[in-house]
């Protein structure tokens, strides 16, 4: 049996009386690649927003490596080991594809003296092979807004793979990207599980995309859980289709 | 393949510019500024310049908050005046209530470290406001300032002001309003090629994707506004010891927050050459507008502003193509998106 690495417990969150996000229990095991589905406007980014701490929960409780972080700040979740991108592509476009990497670097035990050293070799080195892993060392010194929406997808995500997380939530990572590169960023995520045992928290709204990685996919609608399963159990789950479909 | 060779040349000898052509030139000019009183000039043209190098220290001071942090202050004088009523206080003669006859070096690094610890304590409120709001509390708490020290008649004169020591020594402002400059200059230089400029810069591009890749961005803020204050706080001193008189109304006035922001827009917010540039632009403008429009130049600034807003909006550098000059719209677009 897995340790829960991620823990989301009763979460609510309402922006002006407007329920996005009611009750929901949700637990990553560790090296597992979990999904989350649901029709638009369903809360699942409100959620992913909530277990980063990006927007403080209403009610309920977050766990992440088995301590309270429902108070913590997204920067010490970030430097706990959680990484995350983002449904509208955040990099910056005004930086080159090396200084976007080098950003992200890893910035644990910050003290006032360690913000003013420079990135060592070694954060270089590493930010050079990931971005060939992601097969754009070729582009390192270009600036971030010249690449294509592809392309800052995977940056954005090497960006997220840059401090070593333990935990990488994605957020829409394939949304208008064409086929081929889906395909590329499908292996990389396989290769990042498989062989580095990451733990995956994937939105997708490409079922094949989720059915192809996840082992396990939870299902929000109008905010609440209404199914959690196998790829194939909810591919068959009445409710679901219900939700997705329509009566 | 030889072809190869030679665009990878190219392209190295292009990156070795980039990255150190402005140090270099920076480095050649400071030498022939220390060099400059040699030739035969008047201590009018040396004051001049000493005014410049002020301008360029404030601007810069103002641009690592405001065009490198994107938190627009509007009240950034207040370390000027904070650092210019320490120095007042700590050097005068006058019968104060509180009057210990310090040296100028004595009191100059206290009128930064005074500047430093007030930027530490209002940024640690303010600087957890987003956007705009950020701006106004900054304003509020520099027009707050003023009266604060009209009000403290025993130990700043109040509305009398305070007469310093009267000093006249061109050469000795001059060489220590370069040296401030140079070190102030200098540091922004290395400050923007080290990570924590680039954080600077993650955080005015985006904050919530900054804070996200783990970085303490309350923290990076906040040694952002106490270094340009700590500078803007000696400048101050300096300013005072310099004028030989300080009021309330001379000291805080808000016109120079207005000369910081149009110094570092003129030459590219955000840049480390900008506000340098944009300071020698804008004195040699302003000197041209007094001398042929006394009674409007104020109408001529403001003119010019609209005009570097609506059409240079990123600045000389930006113009020329420098990336990480950003015009003030797209600054105020950011605003928009952090709240």
């Amino acid at each position: 049996m897995k340790n829960p690495l991620l823990e989301g417990r009763q979460i609510s969150k309402s922006f002006q009386g407007l329920a996005a996000v009611k009750q929901v229990n949700l637990t990553v095991f560790t090296g597992e690649m979990m999904g989350l589905i649901g029709p638009n406007g369903s809360g699942k980014t409100t959620l992913f927003d909530c277990l980063c701490c990006l927007q403080p929960v209403d009610r309920g409780k977050i766990f992440f490596k088995g301590r309270n972080v429902t108070q913590a700040r997204p920067n010490q979740l970030a430097r706990m080991g959680l990484a995350r991108t983002f449904q509208r592509i955040r990099i910056y476009r005004q930086m080159t594809v090396l200084e976007n990497m080098l950003i992200s670097r890893q910035w644990r035990g910050e003290t006032l003296l360690d913000i003013f050293k420079s990135s060592h070799r070694q954060t270089k080195i590493r930010a050079k092979e990931l971005l060939e892993f992601l097969l754009l060392s070729h582009l390192d010194r270009e600036y971030a807004g010249n690449l294509s929406g592809g392309q800052q997808r995977l940056l954005e995500i090497g960006m997220a793979l840059m401090p070593d997380p333990e935990i990488i939530l994605l957020d829409e990572a394939t949304s208008g990207i064409n086929p081929t590169l889906i395909n590329t960023i499908k292996e990389r995520i396989l290769i990042l599980n498989q062989q580095q045992g990451k733990t995956f928290l994937i939105i997708e709204h490409n079922i094949n995309f989720i059915s192809d990685l996840c082992s396990r996919v939870c299902v929000l609608h109008q905010g609440e859980k209404l199914a959690e399963g196998t790829p194939d159990e909810i591919k068959t789950n009445k409710a679901v289709i219900e939700a997705y479909f329509g009566r | 393949m030889k072809l190869h060779k030679n665009s990878k040349k190219q392209t190295e000898k292009k990156s070795f510019l980039k990255k150190w052509g402005g140090l270099i030139l920076w480095i050649l000019l400071l030498g022939f500024l220390a060099l400059y009183p040699y030739t035969k000039v008047s201590g009018i043209q040396l004051f001049s310049a000493t005014q410049v190098f002020m301008l360029v220290t404030l601007a810069s001071n103002w641009n690592l908050i405001g065009g490198m942090t994107g938190y627009i202050d509007f009240g950034h004088t207040v370390f000027f005046g904070v650092g210019a009523y320490m120095m007042g206080i700590l050097v005068t003669q006058a019968p104060l209530a509180f009057a210990p006859r310090l040296s100028f070096w004595q009191a100059l690094p206290i009128a930064g470290l005074v500047a430093l610890l007030l930027a530490v304590s209002l940024g640690w409120v303010t600087l957890r406001l987003k956007g705009s709001y950020f701006s106004i509390a900054m304003l509020g708490t520099f027009a707050a300032t003023r009266e604060i020290v009209r009000i403290l008649r025993p130990l700043t004169g109040g509305g009398a002001g305070l007469d310093l020591p009267p000093v006249l020594n061109r050469l000795g402002e001059y060489y220590f309003m370069l040296a401030v400059m140079a070190i102030v200059v200098s540091s922004i230089w290395w400050i923007r090629r080290s990570d924590f400029g680039l954080s600077l810069l993650a955080i005015r591009e985006d904050e919530i994707g900054a804070e996200m890749r783990g970085i303490n961005t309350t923290l990076h803020k906040l040694v952002a506004l106490a270094i340009a204050a700590f500078f803007t706080g000696i400048t101050g001193a300096f300013w005072a010891w310099q004028n030989t008189y300080i009021d309330p109304d001379v000291v805080f006035l808000e016109s120079r927050t207005v000369e910081m922001v149009m110094t570092s827009m003129l030459g590219g917010l955000g840049t480390v050459w900008g506000p340098p540039l944009g300071a020698v632009v804008l004195y040699s403008i302003q000197n041209i507008v007094w001398s042929n429009l006394l009674n409007y130049h104020l109408l001529a600034l403001g003119i010019l502003l609209i005009f570097l807003v609506l059409f240079m909006p990123e600045g000389i550098l930006g113009k020329l193509g420098d990336r990480s000059s950003i015009s003030a719209i797209r600054l105020i677009q950011r605003w928009q998106k952090r709240r």
